[in-house]
């Protein structure tokens, strides 16, 4: 993975920012070529989002859901980092809880430090200039995060009104040009039209748009293809790298599709029933991988280089309960490698020897190296010893 | 019988190997039917508990105290016996304890007083609540069947069935309810309130007939009913063995609104003098009887009163319950 | 959408006609018509019985009789009772008195409803939102008749026999002004100390108000005076600008404030046109009102601001322009109360009969007559608007695009204006469509309580009298309402939602 250093680029004025932008636009109409990481501008030494022990409850009639579990993690400039897990891994919900929009009922603690700054305890006035201008969000269900009584243009338009005092007209523009940035076809024309006149994959380009327009430094995307069509996910995906750089903001991914990441993310944060079990560049966790849940997770994964009739090696079970959490690891009745230790102790989130790369020696503020990689597992060495962790999962996960 | 968002989770999926530690750590949840679900929400709806409470009271109160029909009651006075006015027949109930003034908690002899011909108020009032409570209960069973029959054939046959259901119920909505209940119950009225009730039943299941079709409408796309029709069951089974079943929520809640208004149609129409013909009466009747006694015998007129009020309270507030305990959207956490 | 509207009209007609079938057949079979005649002697049993059967054709069978109603229904002419007189005649009065009842009383249902409602889904699990919602069950459960006898008792005879000599008990003053406390504390979202701050000021201020009253016998001869309409002017145009455009000093808060004033020095230059006004005058100033209105937002707005300035001064302009009026007709109070012998809430009918006067007097005999009814018909349909809008609200609040409008960085107030009432009232202006269509069939009970001889009457003395013709004159109104009104919540509903509209 090349990772040269560059300086943040000077802040640039978002016409020039559109400028260059067409011209990607016009150059991936000539010849499609898929765009992969390697193709983007890399981090830079600069941290910008860094979330320390983020914790979200949800108090419900059964009992006290412990959706997210002391979440940490930094974020540089221009940097992509995915978040990965299974459904109720609490991915999504602690993403919502770093710009507060996590239903009232919700218990968060911990710090999401925007440039030094607390989101969390920001009063919503400071909360709401961050909100779509510095850190804008991606949802998943694109049927459903549009307005249906609201045009698109509109929509759009309010983006930039709800932070720019301008003419709605000027605002209009705007979101002509984004429109336009994200390939849709008569842009201004399809400004007046409504949500439901547009497909999936249109819509979500729609959401992009949105999440774009204010140039802002972070992009959240909430598992954005998910629920699209196999073919338009990777033309979405593409353009969202293509508008990273055409904005120079970092983005948080969250993905439960292994896949996605690969091609897409610098690093990568994998979690497991509400709290991260294994961190690291991309290269180091998909390649030397510490911690079993994440073999599980790529011996689930179909592969074209696997030989014909060998199994895909899935994990057995389903994740805990989050309202009553066994003591031990929580990965441990589905673990083949779990033993006494993992079941009375759940292991902390520590370096191992899986990482190289130039950023290993360069500590960020809180002294752990930002490309370190962390796993929690009593027993990551068994993993290391082996070239294919997910091998232990061979035979329905039965200790061989 | 469970629906997918029904079933709790963490308490599901085979895993063979581990299931005896997995109950030692807390990992499965005892898997719950949907009943047991349902039970649980019910009972923590406080309101709704208490709607029960009083409900049951009311009518243990009506049916016990002058007894039903050849059964005989533990309350000594008839609401026929007319007799002699005694203390110009004000209430005897005193509820006020002795320390604070009043003559204590005791019934007297004419707890809710007299009636200008010394017929016990009490028993009248107990009268006239059996009367509204069968009448009530009749037309809530009768909308609810005819409804859920109707809704349902025209949610899953569509085409000319559906048409044909339709046009009928938008028939029956275009009259103004009072008019086409009052008009059926005049005809009715004087053949008993057991007819009453029917009638009042036949003209009353337009709403359950809507729930319940539109509830069906989504559920005849659902794969189960998809899997069950190409194994070749037949429409009558699939309605009643797979449908049926996944809309009895709507049902029952449309059952006990269907009670509630009934109560109020009921007593509003015997108020009017269609409904409940003498020599029965009912809550309603006695209000309308006793009408020009509002400022001379007040009493007269709020028992029945406050007895329609407790009923209907009561009804509104167990189905209010029933509908949190079916549809629990406010405990749904999205990931 | 024209062949969408054109297909309703036609389903609706041929329902209309099966409908008026059935209404017809019932209502020829709830009893016999000739029922009172036979107890007469016999020698004008015979003639007295030939002559109604001839009028209602009772030689005939149902359904004969029907299509000659049919036919005659077809040239407007809804027939004659069995006492010979002219049907059409009977319901031209009884549509003006049941209008007159039920169009107030569920605008205002509507309004309010809707209000409390919204306020109980943004406050929801708080005191406000349970005493609300525990109001609301209350009231669904209460038999219109009822409380239609308890308000007679005490909302007219011991109310008007109070009037005499309106003092208020200390006591009411306390329970009331605590009552009102604790509402606003409820609804101030804060720490305990705003809270309480809230309390101590609601109750203060409302205990004051009532003593102040109390002590000037208000009530004997309430009037607000140009102070009172100068306050509510300015507050109105303040409440309006927070609401619509936020609480910073901006251009809509000036354009409300410039229609404030302009209301205030209107009350005066005014004042000798409104001493003797008549219904085209009010109608023409409340016209003049909102185009000023429109011009000062137009004008003060800018280009940048200029949608919420128009609004926020025309709000402010028309809750002006009522407190002005109501000003104006509490000014003939006394004269009026001294007209009525002292008994301004009045419990039978819809006027005073022979009763003459000015404007203003009649304003206020109208009013007199309908706040009893009307507060019953409020009472029972307040509650639905209540609890749907309420449930519509938090339906809405919790969909994803309202999350989006967050993350866009939208203020709460936008947030709740533009994304989720905008949304969430779409099937509520349906609701209320078809609420319409049955209030006049709904009202038939009320309208017998407090004696108005209405639509309610026609199809009483009809049944009682096994007389169809006046029923089907009921009917006709009635349904004809309930289908018309369902039509046009359905074409409210495809042109508020764009899904529809545009497929």
């Amino acid at each position: 993975m090349t990772q040269s250093p560059i300086p943040p680029p000077p802040a640039e004025e978002p016409g020039k920012v559109l400028d260059g932008a067409a011209a990607v636009t016009e150059a991936a109409g000539e010849v499609h070529t898929a765009r992969t990481l390697e193709d983007t501008q890399g981090p830079t030494e600069n941290e910008i989002l860094r979330v320390e022990n983020l914790s979200v409850e949800f108090p419900t009639d059964d009992g006290v859901v412990r959706a997210v579990r002391n979440v940490s993690y930094s974020l540089r400039e221009r940097e992509v980092l995915s978040i990965v897990g299974e459904s109720g891994s609490g991915k999504s919900v602690s993403s919502m809880a770093l710009l507060g929009l996590l239903p009232r009922s919700a218990r968060v603690s911990g710090k999401v430090l925007y440039r030094g700054q607390d989101l969390l305890a920001m009063r919503q006035k400071e909360l709401r200039s961050v909100r779509g201008r510095k850190i804008s969000m991606i949802f998943q269900d694109p049927m459903t995060a549009l307005n249906p009584v609201h045009s698109v243009g509109d929509q759009l338009a309010e983006a930039v009104l709800a932070h720019e005092l301008v003419p709605p007209k000027h605002a209009l523009e705007r979101a002509r040009e984004m429109l336009d940035l994200v390939g849709i076809p008569q842009a201004a024309q399809r400004l007046r039209s409504y949500p439901h006149e547009f497909s999936g994959g249109m819509r979500q380009r729609v959401m992009i748009a949105m999440a774009i327009i204010n140039n802002p430094d972070v992009i959240i995307a909430d598992e954005p293809t998910t629920a699209l069509d196999v073919t338009v996910q990777a033309q979405i995906l593409e353009k969202l790298l293509e508008v990273k750089d055409a904005v120079n903001s970092a983005i948080l991914l969250i993905t439960h599709d292994l896949g996605v990441v690969a091609g897409l993310a610098h690093r990568v944060l994998v979690m497991y029933a509400g709290r991260p079990v294994e961190v690291g560049t991309t290269d180091d966790v998909f390649y030397r991988t510490r911690m079993p849940y994440t073999a599980g997770l790529l011996g689930s994964i179909p592969s074209m280089t696997s030989a014909y009739g060998e199994r895909l090696r899935p994990i057995q079970g389903t994740p805990p309960s989050l309202i009553n959490m066994p003591t031990g690891c929580p990965f441990s009745p589905r673990c083949p490698l779990a033993d006494d230790t993992c079941r009375s102790s759940e292991p902390p989130l520590a370096p191992t020897d899986g990482a190289e790369g130039p950023d290993t020696a360069g500590p960020d503020a809180g002294g752990v190296p930002v490309a370190a990689h962390l796993a929690s597992c009593h027993h990551w060495e068994r993993l290391a010893e082996t070239d294919d962790p997910t091998a232990f999962f061979r035979n329905g996960g039965i200790t061989p | 019988m469970s629906t997918p968002e029904n079933t709790p989770s963490g308490a599901t999926g085979p895993d063979p190997d581990s299931g005896a530690s997995n109950e030692a750590q807390g990992m499965n949840i005892a898997a719950r039917t949907q009943w047991q679900l349902v039970r649980a929400r019910f009972f923590r709806h406080r309101a709704a508990l208490v709607g029960m409470f009083l409900l049951i009271s009311v009518v243990l109160l009506a049916f016990t105290s002058i007894g039903y029909g050849p059964l005989p009651g533990w309350w000594d006075k008839s609401p026929t016996a007319t007799g002699s006015l005694s203390d110009g027949g004000n209430p005897t109930l005193s509820l006020v304890p002795q320390f604070l003034g009043g003559s204590g908690l005791a019934l007297g002899e004419h707890p809710f007083g007299q009636d200008n011909v010394g017929k016990d108020y009490f028993a009248l009032t107990m009268k006239g609540t059996q009367v509204s409570l069968i009448v009530a209960f009749v037309v809530g069973i009768v909308a609810t069947v005819v409804g859920t029959v109707l809704g349902a054939c025209a949610g899953y046959f569509r085409g000319w069935t559906e048409s044909v259901l339709m046009r009928v119920t938008d028939v029956l909505i275009a009259i103004p309810l009072l008019a086409i209940a009052a008009a059926a119950a005049k005809i009715a009225g004087q053949a008993g309130i057991f007819y009453l009730g029917m009638v009042l039943g036949l003209v009353t299941w337009t709403q359950t007939a809507r729930l319940v079709r539109s509830s069906v409408l989504s559920l005849r796309e659902k794969e189960f009913v998809e899997a069950a029709r190409s194994v070749g069951t037949s429409s009558a089974r699939i309605i009643f063995k797979h449908i049926l079943p996944n809309t009895v929520g709507v049902i029952i809640v449309s059952v006990t609104l269907a009670i509630a208004a009934a109560v109020l149609l009921e007593s509003a129409l015997s108020f009017l003098g269609m409904g409940v013909q003498p020599p029965d009466t009912s809550l309603g009747r006695l209000i309308t009887d006793y009408r020009s006694a509002m400022s001379t015998r007040p009493w007269l007129f709020y028992w029945p009163g406050l007895f329609i009020i407790l009923i209907a309270l009561s009804v509104n507030f167990i189905g209010d319950g029933l509908r949190d305990a079916f549809d629990p959207r406010q405990n749904r956490v999205r990931d | 959408m024209l062949v969408f509207i054109a297909r309703r009209l036609v389903v609706s007609l041929f329902v209309l006609f099966a409908a008026s079938f059935v209404m017809f057949v019932l209502a020829a079979n709830v009893g016999d018509p000739l029922a009172d005649l036979r107890e007469l002697p016999d020698d004008a049993q015979a003639s007295a019985i030939a002559e109604r059967v001839e009028r209602m054709h009772l030689d005939l069978p149902v359904y004969a009789r029907y299509f000659l109603w049919l036919g005659a229904a077809f040239t407007g002419d809804l027939g004659t009772n069995r006492q010979g007189q002219d049907v059409n005649v009977l319901l031209a009065d009884a549509i003006s008195a049941t209008m007159q009842l039920v169009v107030a009383a569920t605008v205002l249902a509507i309004v309010i409803g809707i209000a409390i409602g919204i306020i109980s889904a943004l406050r929801q699990y708080s005191g406000f939102d349970h005493s609300v919602t525990f109001g609301a069950f209350v009231a669904f459960s209460l038999p219109i008749f009822w409380v239609g006898v308890l308000l007679k008792q005490y909302g007219a005879i011991e109310f008007n026999n109070w009037l005499a000599q309106p003092v208020i008990p200390p006591l009411v003053i306390g329970v009331v002004a605590l009552l009102a406390g604790l509402a606003w504390s409820s609804l101030i979202v804060g720490d305990r100390r705003t809270r309480l701050i809230a309390f101590t000021g609601a109750t203060a201020v409302t205990a004051a108000l009532l003593a102040f009253t109390s002590l000037t016998r208000w009530f004997a001869d309430p009037g607000l005076g140009p102070v009172t309409v100068a306050i509510s002017a300015l507050g109105a145009a303040f409440g309006f600008s927070v609401l619509i455009s936020g609480p910073k000093p901006n251009r809509p808060m000036y354009a409300a404030l410039t229609a404030a004033a302009v209301g205030t020095v209107m009350y005066f230059v005014l004042s000798p046109v409104l001493d003797a006004p008549n219904l085209a005058t009010i109608a023409g100033l409340a016209v003049t009102t909102v185009a000023v209105c429109v011009a000062i937002g137009y004008g003060v707005g800018g280009v940048l601001h200029r949608r919420n300035a128009i609004a926020t001064a025309v709000w402010t302009g028309v809750f002006t322009g009522g407190v002005i009026f109501v000003d104006r007709m509490l000014q003939s109070f006394v004269s009026y109360s001294r007209s009525v012998q002292g008994r301004p809430i009045s419990t039978v009918g819809a006027r005073t009969p022979n009763y003459e006067g000015t404007f203003w007097e009649l304003t206020l005999d109208s009013a007199g007559h309908l706040a009893l009814p009307t507060m019953a018909l409020i009472l029972v349909s307040l509650a639905t608007y209540t609890r749907y809008s309420r449930a519509s609200m938090l339906e809405v609040m919790n969909l994803d695009y309202v999350r989006t409008a967050r993350a866009k960085g939208l203020p709460e107030r936008t947030v709740m204006t533009r994304h989720a009432f905008r949304n969430g009232l779409i099937p509520i202006t349906t609701l209320a469509a078809y609420d319409f269509g049955t209030v006049i069939g709904g009202a038939v009970v009320t309208e017998t309580v407090f004696g108005w001889r209405a639509m309610g009457h026609l199809l009483i003395t009809g049944l009682n009298e096994a007389d169809p013709i006046p029923v089907m004159a009921f009917f006709v109104v009635a349904s004809g309402a309930i289908v018309i009104f369902n039509m046009i919540a359905d074409i409210t509903y495809a042109y508020l939602d764009p899904r529809i509209r545009l497929s």
